[in-house]
């Protein structure tokens, strides 16, 4: 049985050193809701991996500006759209655009991690992490892209 | 490969990867301003380390009795040592002399469950706990720790799902 990728929301405080990394993991997690919705309509094999990625990362939004807000800051809103690496037009090319944008959020909450000491946002940055990390593994397992796992996620280079 | 800069306006995955990275980069030299006030009490990271030693040696045995497993039971032998590697690399940034050494240490090798079911779950079983310890550590380390420790958590849950 597969544990859940959706991380608890939480009551953290944002510091206001690490609003600058929030509002970035936020913006990425705009662009991950985005991805999902293009990718949807090409996904065959994984559909139900798509409903679990889309909540996971509505989630984590939602918790995301409400702890923003809660801090006094003012969540950065969505882009219209994303330029994507590739052109989204099969199966193949809509898993790899998943896979990018879960690196890209697991790579933001690391940031996170990196920029704030409150142990309830570590907390909630670690699952947002984790949440991204396994769901690009699936994705990864999904269209064959090996190997199937990186040894650090959201770690850059 | 990328369509970019023909237009301003959205924001774009490269950007916002460069732009991560310029913090990643910016963490080593705010580590360097706050090792000398953590030389108190063991270091957590010892112990992430010699689990990650483990983890690997198991999933080295697991490998080498069960071939159906053999493929799976790499990835997280490689990375378990990966991780062993970078978590003692830190430990001995901060306590080049005092810190033990925990590679190599592992003096009874670990043997494989005969039955490859039980020594699939063993290995799922390690790498929940191992996910669970560093998760507990992240809440308390410093900064450019935190990054470090926060990978190692990430990465335990993701070689789970090579294994199911």
């Amino acid at each position: 049985m597969r544990s859940s990728t959706t991380p608890e929301p939480s009551n953290a405080r944002v510091n206001a050193d690490a609003v600058e990394a929030v509002q970035r993991a936020l913006a990425v997690e705009h662009a991950a809701e985005w991805s999902y919705g293009v990718a949807s309509a090409f996904v065959s094999n994984g559909k139900g991996l798509v409903g679990e990625g889309m909540d996971a990362h509505r989630s984590v939004r939602n918790s995301t500006e409400q702890m923003l807000r809660d801090s006094g800051a003012t969540p950065v809103p969505p882009q219209p759209a994303y330029r994507v690496p590739k052109p989204v037009t099969d199966a193949a090319s809509a898993a790899a655009l998943l896979v990018i944008a879960e690196s890209d959020a697991a790579a933001a909450w690391r940031a996170v991690l990196e920029h704030s000491d409150d142990p309830d946002l570590r907390r909630f940055a670690v699952e947002a992490l984790t949440s991204a990390a396994v769901l690009a593994t699936r994705w990864r397992v999904v269209s064959g892209q090996v190997p199937h796992t990186v040894a650090f996620p959201g770690q850059s280079g | 490969m990328t369509l970019e800069a023909s237009r301003p306006g959205p924001l774009s995955r490269r950007r916002f990867l460069a732009l991560t990275a310029g913090l990643a980069a910016a963490a080593p030299l705010a580590a360097a301003c706050t090792s000398a006030s953590e030389s108190a009490g063991p270091d957590p990271l010892v112990a992430l380390a010699t689990r990650a030693r483990a983890d690997a040696d198991l999933a080295r045995a697991v490998a080498n009795t069960h071939p159906d497993l053999a493929a799976a039971a790499g990835v997280v032998a490689a990375d378990r040592t990966a991780h062993a590697e970078a978590l003692e690399r830190e430990v001995r940034r901060v306590q080049p002399e005092g810190a033990p050494a925990p590679s190599g240490t592992a003096s009874a090798a670990p043997g494989a469950p005969a039955s490859p079911t039980a020594a699939e779950t063993g290995l799922v079983e390690a790498l929940r706990a191992a996910e669970k310890e560093a998760k507990d550590v992240v809440v308390a380390v410093p900064r450019y720790r935190a990054g470090l420790v926060g990978s190692v958590a990430a990465s335990c849950a993701s070689l789970r799902e090579v294994l199911a």
